[in-house]
């Protein structure tokens, strides 16, 4: 497949050591819900060892007690070759995850670009990079539900890309990456269900050949998945959607991370990829 | 007729973001006309169009400009708030900018600075050494920058409201039909919550709480710790003590439910009784008041105001009677709370909805919807309703959390 993502061979992951579910911030967040710990910290093993396996480097996050998502380092920020643009969270909640990411990012050699002040954008989980038709690199961004629209100019000076925002329409996949995962230059999987008629109609645009899952089969975590070369690592695999990864020449990897989806994330979340190149 | 200038910059033509805004514009009724497009000649470079809205009389035109800018369309330009002084005590300038209870950012200077403590129907004060906070207008003293007119000000996007599904069943306003054992869970649950955040649980109450019999469920809440504010007026409070004292609550047994002997002048009697012992403090330490809320609230230490109208008789000394004091009362000790419970209470519930801010989240107990109806009309959209008997609920929700 010459087609194959240039990128998502090197991640970032911070193990489940304090996870939890302290506060509700999305609909799947029930504050009473207990997390079983050591099965989370199973299921974090098991991803990393599927990335692994399918050719992925892991560069592991310190985890801090007192912040339990931090683990979905998906959020951190939005990479771009040695560039860090860090995130600036919706919910205060979240917020004190900013500057244990930007110590990470600084102590290994990065540039921090902080986004213009009084935006907010939540990282790579709304931001994820796709080839438009002409061949250049586009960022495709959510926005509405979590990140600002206007956050979207702000990336595009800092990372010199055309950002194309979508808007987030169902508060359950709050997150551009639980509705849209790029599988090559050419395919994606998207969920147009949980994007407005315009943001639906740019992204059918955007992606020649589109894997369409259901609102239903997205809130099974399924577009929260993560490509590694031909392997694509899913949280779940619906027949009908393996079959056609298969027919393309993918390979899909089940991973279960099912204590992450009481908080509302999968295999994506779990995960900030450290390859990316935009230019 | 009103014409308002917006500019919308990005990859505004390829994410068919300029035509959502464009169709938003006539969707709502406004006409616009684009005055300037550039576009940008590569790939990677942003486009820019500046749009001029015309507004008839009847557009929203506040509504359209928050969902405008929600898609990255902007009053032109961010400039910094005008800021005018006050032109005397108690008295806005000419054209103040009237808040919202949601979270709010003003420019000045170039930095956008939160505006502490949103509460609707406020003017913004911005001052050098405190920031940016809202000002209620009797506050406001000579020479105080006021935030004029729109510019520099940027309101927090409310969430779009979706239709209903499983994990949402507290969306919808106002509700009687759901099943009520759920929705009490549901309210314990908060209530669980904003303790464990280190937030305080405010607790609005009006008479019926006490005719309902209620009473002593919700003092034994706030003796467990699960009232942390009290607000109610010089009803609640006297029935509370006249069915600690007499047994009755506006002369009607509250155990038998048959009128005491000259039960019509019971609360007349109490309230005599406190305002000789000097205060409801005074009267608990004098053994008078020995059981209900007001006397929870004495031993525990929770602060209650009790705000007075001009139909109250007596009233008990603790009232404030002039309500610009009672409202600032009520202000000061909104800090920390994060859950609001508004238990059959009109008048107090509508108050202290007008003082709290969007982000504290606020049940409203009544049997009648128009309250609810009503408090949401004056824009505490985040109250959730429960429309339902009071006196059920009370009891339903202290068994929940005191098992």
């Amino acid at each position: 497949m010459s087609d194959t993502l240039a990128w998502g061979r090197r991640y970032l992951m911070c193990p489940p050591d304090f996870f939890t579910i302290a506060y509700e911030i999305n609909p799947w967040m029930h504050a009473d819900v207990t997390v079983d710990r050591d099965l989370a910290a199973l299921q974090w093993h098991t991803l990393r060892h599927a990335l692994r396996t399918a050719g992925a480097a892991i560069e592991v996050l310190d985890p801090v007690d007192g912040l339990p998502d931090l683990v979905f380092t998906a959020n951190a920020g939005v990479v771009d070759g040695r560039r860090f643009v860090p995130s600036r969270f919706r919910n205060p909640e979240r917020a004190s995850e900013t500057p244990i990411d930007c110590a990470w990012f600084e102590r290994h050699g990065y540039e921090l670009h902080p986004m213009l002040p009084g935006v907010v954008h939540e990282g790579a989980g709304d931001a994820l990079p796709f080839t438009d038709r002409s061949g250049t690199p586009v960022l495709v961004s959510g926005y509405r539900t979590r990140s600002d629209v206007q956050s979207h100019v702000s990336l595009s000076r800092v990372l010199g890309v055309p950002v194309r925002p979508v808007e987030l329409v169902d508060r359950r996949l709050y997150h551009l990456d639980l509705t849209f995962c790029p599988l090559d230059k050419r395919r994606a999987i998207v969920v147009p269900g949980a994007w407005d008629r315009y943001g639906a109609r740019m992204m059918d645009e955007l992606v020649p050949e589109p894997l369409e899952l259901s609102v239903d089969e997205a809130l099974g975590f399924v577009a929260n998945s993560l490509v590694v070369g031909s392997v694509v690592v899913m949280p779940h695999c619906p027949p009908r959607v393996g079959w056609q990864l298969e027919r393309w020449g993918f390979t899909a990897v089940e991973v279960d991370v099912s204590e992450f989806h009481k908080a509302g994330g999968a295999c994506r979340c779990l995960t900030l990829a450290l390859d990316v190149r935009l230019t | 007729m009103a014409t308002i200038t917006v500019e919308i910059d990005g990859h505004i033509i390829d994410s068919l973001l300029l035509p959502k805004v464009l169709d938003l514009i006539v969707a709502s009724g406004a006409d616009y006309e684009l005055r300037d497009v550039h576009i940008g000649k590569t790939s990677t470079d942003p486009s820019h169009a500046v749009i001029d809205i015309t507004m008839p009389d009847g557009v929203d035109s506040e509504a359209l400009l928050i969902e405008l800018q929600v898609h990255g369309a902007n009053v032109i330009g961010e400039l910094d708030a005008s800021l005018v002084p006050a032109p005397t005590d108690g008295v806005l300038p000419e054209g103040f900018y009237a808040t919202t209870n949601l979270p709010t950012v003003v420019r000045v200077g170039g930095d956008w600075l939160e505006v502490a403590r949103p509460e609707m129907d406020c003017a913004i004060v911005v001052d050098a050494d405190r920031g940016a906070q809202t000002a209620p207008m009797h506050k406001v003293r000579h020479g105080d920058p006021v935030v004029v007119g729109l510019d520099g000000v940027r309101v927090t996007s409310p969430t779009r409201r979706q239709g209903s599904s499983l994990f949402e069943f507290m969306a919808s306003d106002v509700s009687s039909e759901k099943p009520q054992a759920l929705l009490v869970h549901r309210v314990a649950e908060r209530m669980r919550l904003a303790h464990a955040e280190g937030g305080s649980i405010l607790v609005v109450c009006g008479p019926a709480v006490v005719h309902t019999g209620a009473a002593s469920e919700l003092a034994a809440l706030v003796r467990a710790g699960w009232v942390d504010v009290l607000f109610a007026g010089n009803g609640f409070a006297t029935h509370d003590i006249e069915s600690s004292v007499l047994g009755t609550s506006l002369g009607i047994s509250v155990d038998g439910g048959e009128p005491a002997e000259g039960g019509h002048g019971n609360h007349l009697r109490v309230i005599n009784d406190v305002r000789r012992h000097g205060s409801i403090a005074k009267a608990v330490e004098a053994g008078f008041v020995t059981s209900g809320v007001m006397y929870e609230c004495v031993v525990r230490g929770v602060p209650f105001v009790l705000g007075g109208s001009v139909r109250d008789d007596g009233p008990l000394p603790d009232v404030i009677t002039d309500v610009v004091a009672a409202a600032d009362r009520m202000r000061a000790e909104l800090t920390g709370v994060s859950v609001a419970l508004m238990f059959a209470s009109t008048l107090h519930a509508i108050a202290t909805g007008n003082l709290l801010p969007a982000s504290v989240e606020t049940f409203c107990v009544d049997i009648n919807q128009a309250v609810v109806t009503k408090l949401a009309d004056r824009g505490s959209h985040q109250v959730m309703g429960i429309v339902t008997d009071v006196g059920l609920f009370t009891r339903n929700l202290a068994r929940e959390l005191l098992g």
